[in-house]
């Protein structure tokens, strides 16, 4: 009693501290890890395994691998792990290793399911025969080689076992695994009579009922001077070694979805969402991509240059590498290989095993303004009227989890919001959409019919004794559906029919928060390892995936609510390799600070790297003030987000664009304008990453691969291939250093100012607003005219911007449909190529489309274009238009400083040609 | 005059249903103009508003923004900066943003903004006229009753405000002559002080007695009851202060492993909600609560919640003890009364100066607690003084017609929350368990 006592007053003395900090100590570090720090020990050449029985079956390379000599190092390893290698068009080759199913192992390891997708099935190439070659060097060591594409072999090493893709010519390695003798793969077993096989941390019992099955191993990326990717961590885009020499005490970058309360922005500490796909690039130009499908906690270490000088095999030295070392506590070996040899490349690669990023509803890509939480009926409809009295335009209003019935989701507080079908509509006749929060964890309440439901039906994942698991998440006690399981996916689903989902509109979007899964009382705030999935599977085999399946069966149920003709908007915090073919994610809790600010960009740059191209931070900082100068620039860096969202924490003070005073409001009106004006390349954009899988913002080196300055830079990004952003990332900044990269020049956005390519400028910084530029040899589509939301400028006139290159050429596209529904896939939009050269502009049709638009182009802006002619003529119909001096930004002062074609009033449906006379 | 409008109407009704379905360009160039501008715009050649530049007659409403001011623009979306203006006849006229125009949504009552015949706009500027006349009439009626209500308030305002500074002076005599009584005991007191060491014992025994007297009256001054508390309040916060934050996050990390599931779910929410986790424990463990107040920690939770910046439900309380005290002492303070005190004083001090040495106990004690009545009384004079003054200084507004709302309390209850203001003082919102103060 006394010490529940102490506990308790303990609990009201820590609720009234106001001052929080990340509670590192709360999470596992390695060390604390079993698997973890079993393999960082392990020293190189440790591993003994050969390949042996290679041969050709199904279309496959297949092997056994045995160790060399019974009874080594290895003593765990007692049966033989059968290998596949496979490979697939495009450059992609697939390793996997497991334990032989034929041998009867205690149980089958998991594999992730519903990540890969069906279509990446049908591009395998069908291996027929595998040449061998000895091995320079090595006393008479085989290698069997396959076919890999144009160019690309695989190879198989057998003794020891290394697996690798190299380029043909000059037998140039690319990507290779094992090299370094780390692979380990400990096999499920019987436990010893003295073993004792559970954990223990801070207070929690993982009872690790199958005991220690750990996979670990080296991969190496050569012609490689940095490694990105593996998000999510609050880090630099170009991934520093955690291990080697030079390298102070470092945990590995960490992937284990984690709800981290106030993270830390510059720490390899796994956060709300993993995808364990690397990429490398170096000086070369090259990249490649090793990926990893594994969804149980990971560890990465990317080694420093010299880390295995002592002791270790002397690998090749001609090429620059980067070594690294995956770790996993579960799982199978199950990765793929990609070639490259483009950045490019290399996500389209990734892509076409994991799929495509989702087209958006053309609304999304607007600005959101979120809150926890917009209090009730009258706050919305208050929040709403404001941004049309201050004339800034905004597309969806969202409502954070205190717009429930107790934190029932998919109910409404009937005090504070009892008519929501109005409220929608109300929001719907201005063309506005409205978000709710969906959660997963479901209030223990018998009275909750959904709770009621999944408790009969027995949906819920289950604790490792078999009962429901019971946790606490802001309902209070709460379950969690197995989203593992399709067919309670499909369950979930239904829940979003307009029927179920009393109150909802098809005005209304989702937002799936707390999908790691947060469970409040959980181990490091989450799940317990040994709960209990669809058809025995442990949770700490999926843990990483949780929250992408409930991701996917949410995108389902918005897509079944719809007939399959609306495309869903599904906002996530967790997300794993496959999560962009469901919707957008956000970098979750974020501060009020300028690191936070700062560290955005790399983490947006990684998510799109890795697939997940709509992105964004929490404009403002989720927790903590914004002193009003970091939420300008906030605002002014986040209207180049793709996703672009303002979001705080119910503690802040209100934080709307027109609360800071008329100067503030509008230097944030003119920031969200920017991106209203850049939506239809925007859009455009996002359809080249829901085709190719390139993402809408991208590292500077994916635009100029051969730019070694550009290879560490992660202060400025692109947005497309024409524009370059750097955010102010200091309070009172008065200058910036920006590095533009190529050999052409830049305009600057809002001046027209042409600044020289390939070096660093200087530049003045205003607090109007940060420095972005439109490269030169590019046209970019804009929409000048101002509106309420993205719904009224469907039939505004375009404005063409015109950056011309040294041979005063350029060319770019647009890509327009209905912003919707998924008529494209039939055809029904509109692509069109606009070239300018020889001073002719032309539009021509990028494949066959069958979509109307009354949308005409009102205005062409010429940068970098001699002034002096004074018409042009327009064909077809041969009409003259005025060329002028004119802005090249409206809503506001601005000068007219840009060559500007009056008026041609083309079609932007049709061919036509603009001849500058 | 009702012909006329509806002819208007009826032209106006033409007018739109005879431009071109397919361009944006307004048939009507001066559209969005309004009637006092239209002069400017009748030249060939016309400037912008801000200088910048000249545009000719047919570049007005081209749906090409010239100006960046938005000048040649008025009727169409062409330019941001511009406005648009709606006649509304039946109605107030009114600008728009130029973001309205022709964007399917009808803004002006006269639906002038959307003649591109993208949506047909009723037109219901004689409704919204009739809505803002009624609106306009309910005001001026309001207003009427407020005007009625303002002359009672200043009327009774005055009758307050005379009675409260008579009060207020009253009070202030009478703190006159208890000061000189206080006085003069404290010259006895200190004398008894000054009486040899061989009375100790029995001094002691007297201050015992004078204690359990101080506990046992239950009229005795507030003040010396809050004082303590404030004292310990003062003592808990330095010792929260003294332990080191990293000290809280080790015990944090030894407790929590002790804590149930559920304490340990509430207490890591209450890391986001940042409030919720102790207002949550009281809730349910009401039994322990009241355990915990007659313990020997009784007042901790409070003096915790101070430290917490919560310390608006600790502070209401206070509040509400003042307000009862002081109309507890606010009894008519007659002369009468007055001079009895003096007499009883004199009287007092006289008895017990009679007799120059030795004192005897039985008289010290009395005299002890004669000095602690009479400072306790003068304690309470002071505080009633200063909180009287403190309201006599308030800007009552000019008639002083504010004056009654300083000690009234107005309610309002909206969906689940409370809103109490009291004028001059606080405003709070409460929500069944919690109440937050509002700024």
């Amino acid at each position: 009693m006394k010490m529940k006592q102490v506990a308790f007053l303990f609990l009201i003395f820590l609720a009234s501290q106001t001052v929080y900090s990340w509670k590192k100590d709360e999470f596992r570090a390695c060390d604390q890890t079993p698997f973890c720090k079993r393999a960082r020990f392990r020293k190189p050449g440790a591993c003994t395994l050969i390949a042996h029985d290679v041969s050709i079956s199904d279309g496959d390379l297949t092997a056994k691998l045995i160790p060399k000599a019974p009874h080594d190092q290895d003593q765990d390893q007692i049966k033989p792990l059968t290998l596949s290698v496979s490979v697939y068009q495009d450059g992609i080759m697939r390793l996997k290793i497991d334990e032989d199913p034929s041998l009867d192992p205690r149980k089958k390891r998991f594999q992730v399911a519903d990540v890969v997708i069906s279509e990446f099935e049908t591009k395998k190439l069908w291996l027929q025969s595998a040449s061998t070659e000895k091995i320079n060097g090595d006393d008479g060591g085989l290698s069997s080689v396959v076919y890999l594409s144009d160019g690309y072999e695989a190879v198989l090493r057998h003794d020891p076992f290394e697996v690798y893709v190299r380029e043909k010519a000059g037998n140039r390695r690319v990507v290779s695994l094992n090299s370094h003798g780390l692979f380990d793969f400990e096999q499920l077993r019987v436990k010893k009579e003295d073993e004792d096989w559970e954990e223990r941390f801070r207070g929690h019992t993982d009872t690790r009922p199958y005991g220690p099955q750990s996979i670990s191993f080296d991969v190496s990326f050569y012609g490689s001077d940095f490694v990105y990717g593996i998000p999510e961590h609050a880090s630099s885009f170009a991934l520093k070694p955690t291990r080697g020499p030079g390298v102070e005490e470092s945990e590995p970058f960490r992937l284990f979805n984690l709800d981290v309360f106030e993270y830390h922005h510059e720490s390899p500490f796994g956060i709300y969402g993993s995808i364990p796909f690397m990429v490398s690039h170096g000086k070369s130009g090259q990249s490649s991509g090793f990926f990893w499908l594994n969804a149980a906690e990971m560890q990465i270490d990317v080694l420093a240059k010299g880390w295995d000088a002592e002791g270790g095999i002397l690998m090749p030295t001609e090429q620059s590498r980067i070594d690294t070392f995956w770790m996993s506590e579960a799982g199978i070996v199950d990765t793929f290989f990609f070639a490259g040899p483009g950045p490019k490349d290399v996500v389209k690669q990734y892509v076409s095993v994991t799929g495509l990023p989702a087209m958006p509803q053309l609304f999304s890509t607007g600005y959101h303004q979120c809150r926890w939480n917009y209090r009730d009926e009258e706050d919305v409809e208050n929040v709403d009227s404001k941004f049309d009295e201050h004339d800034i335009p905004y597309d969806v209003l969202w409502l954070d989890i205190e717009h429930t019935d107790g934190k029932r989701y998919f109910t409404w507080d009937k005090m504070l919001f009892p008519h929501p079908e109005e409220m929608q509509r109300k929001l719907a006749a201005k063309g506005r959409r409205m978000v709710t929060i969906v959660d997963p964890h479901i209030k223990r309440d018998e009275s909750f019919h959904l709770h009621k439901d999944a408790s009969q039906r027995g949906y819920y994942i289950k604790d490792a004794t078999g009962k429901d698991y019971d946790g606490w998440c802001w309902p209070g006690s709460s379950s969690y559906p197995d989203m593992l399981n399709p067919e309670i996916r499909s369950w979930w689903a239904e829940k979003f029919s307009y029927d179920n989902y009393v109150g909802s509109t098809p005005s209304l979007y989702i937002w799936n928060d707390m999908n790691e899964p947060s469970v409040f009382n959980g181990p490091e705030v989450t799940m317990p390892r040994d709960a209990l999935h669809l058809g025995g599977v442990e949770h700490r085999e999926l843990h990483n995936a949780y929250g992408y399946y409930f991701h996917m069966a949410t995108a389902e149920g918005l897509l079944k609510r719809g007939d399959g003709k609306d495309r869903p908007f599904v906002l996530s915090r967790a997300f794993f390799a496959g999560s962009q073919r469901y919707g957008a994610v956000w970098t979750g809790d974020n501060s009020a600070d300028w690191d936070h600010l700062r560290v955005s960009v790399p983490m947006v740059l990684t998510l799109g790297l890795t697939g997940m191209t709509f992105s964004g931070a929490d404009v403002g900082g989720f927790f903590g003030n914004p002193e009003p100068e970091l939420l300008v620039r906030w605002y002014q860096l986040g209207a180049y987000y793709p996703f672009f969202r303002g979001h705080a924490h119910h503690d802040t003070k209100r934080r709307e664009p027109w609360l800071f005073g008329e100067r503030n409001t509008a230097l944030m009106r003119d920031a969200i304008r920017i991106r209203y004006t850049l939506l239809p390349y925007f859009y455009t954009l996002f359809r080249e990453a829901n085709v190719s899988g390139v993402p809408v913002v991208r590292p500077l080196w994916m635009e100029f691969p051969s730019d070694e300055a550009a290879f560490s830079n992660d202060e400025a990004f692109m947005v497309g291939n024409s524009l370059l952003v750097q955010g102010i990332y200091t309070a009172r900044a008065k200058h910036a250093s920006v590095y533009l990269p190529g050999k052409e020049s830049w305009y600057d956005l809002r001046t027209g100012t042409a600044y020289k390519g390939g070096k660093v400028h200087k530049l003045e910084v205003s607090e109007e607003s940060i420095p972005a530029f439109q490269r030169a040899g590019t046209i970019v589509p804009r929409k000048d005219r101002f509106r309420r939301s993205s719904t009224q400028m469907v039939h505004d006139p375009y404005t063409l911007v015109i950056a011309l290159n040294s041979s005063q050429a350029a060319e770019g596209e647009l890509y327009v449909d209905d912003g919707k529904s998924y008529d494209f896939k039939h055809g029904a939009y509109i692509h069109r190529r606009f070239v300018f050269s020889n001073g002719h502009l032309t539009s021509s049709p990028v494949g066959n489309s069958r979509f109307s638009s009354d949308c005409i182009i009102e205005r062409v802006i010429l940068l970098g274009f001699t002034p002096g002619a004074k018409t042009a003529l327009v064909e077809p119909g041969n009409q003259k238009a005025e060329i002028e001096l004119g802005p090249l930004r409206f809503g506001g002062q601005h000068a007219a400083v840009a060559v500007t074609i009056r008026k041609p009033g083309v079609r932007v449906a049709e061919d036509w040609k603009i001849k500058i006379l | 005059m009702k012909q006329r409008l509806s002819l208007m109407y009826l032209s106006f009704i033409l007018i739109i249903s005879s431009r071109e379905s397919s361009s944006s360009i307004p048939s009507n160039s001066f559209i969005g103009i309004p009637p006092q501008d239209e002069d400017y715009f009748k030249r060939e050649i016309i400037k912008c508003k801000n200088g910048s530049k000249k545009f000719t007659k047919a570049q007005l409403n081209d749906d090409f923004c010239d100006c960046p001011d938005g000048t040649d623009e008025p009727g169409t979306s062409a330019c941001p900066l511009g406005k648009f203006y709606c006649k509304n006849i039946g109605h107030a006229p009114s600008f728009l943003y130029s973001s309205r125009v022709n964007d399917g949504i009808c803004d002006c009552c006269d639906g002038s903004d959307e003649y591109d015949g993208k949506v047909k706009c009723p037109y219901t500027c004689h409704e919204a006229g009739k809505v803002a006349m009624e609106s306009f009439k309910r005001k001026i009626e309001v207003y009427q009753e407020g005007v009625i209500l303002r002359k009672v308030e200043i009327g009774l305002a005055k009758r307050a405000i005379a009675r409260d500074k008579a009060e207020l002076s009253g009070l202030k005599n009478e703190r006159e002559v208890v000061e000189k009584v206080v006085h003069q005991l404290e010259g006895q007191v200190r004398k008894l002080e000054q009486e040899p060491q061989e009375k100790d014992d029995k001094m002691r025994e007297a201050r015992n007695e004078k204690v359990e007297n101080e506990e046992s009256g239950p009229d005795k001054n507030v003040d010396s009851q809050i004082e303590p508390m404030k004292a310990s309040d003062v003592e808990k916060q330095g010792q929260a202060g003294e332990s080191p934050s990293d000290q809280n996050e080790k015990d944090e990390h030894e407790s929590s492993e002790g804590l149930s599931r559920e304490e340990l779910g509430r207490l890591v929410e209450s890391r986001w909600t940042g409030k919720k986790s102790g207002e949550q424990v009281e809730e349910t463990d009401p039994v322990k609560n009241d355990q915990e107040e007659g313990g020997p920690d009784a007042g901790y939770e409070e003096s915790v919640a101070d430290n917490s910046g919560r310390s608006s439900t600790a502070q209401y309380k206070i509040g509400v003890q003042d307000l009862k005290n002081s109309s507890d002492i606010a009894t008519p303070s007659g002369k009468s009364w007055l001079d009895k005190i003096q007499e009883t004083a004199q009287n007092f001090l006289q008895s017990v100066n009679l007799f120059s040495i030795p004192v005897a106990n039985l008289d010290a004690n009395k005299i002890r607690k004669e000095y602690n009545h009479y400072t306790a009384k003068l304690s309470d004079l002071e505080s009633r003084i200063s909180s009287l003054t403190e309201k006599l200084k308030f800007d009552f507004g000019k008639q002083n017609e504010f004056y009654l709302f300083y000690d009234r309390c107005f309610e309002l209850k909206q969906d689940k929350y409370i809103y109490k203001v009291r004028p001059f003082r606080n405003a709070t919102q409460e929500d069944g368990s919690s109440e937050t103060q509002l700024g």
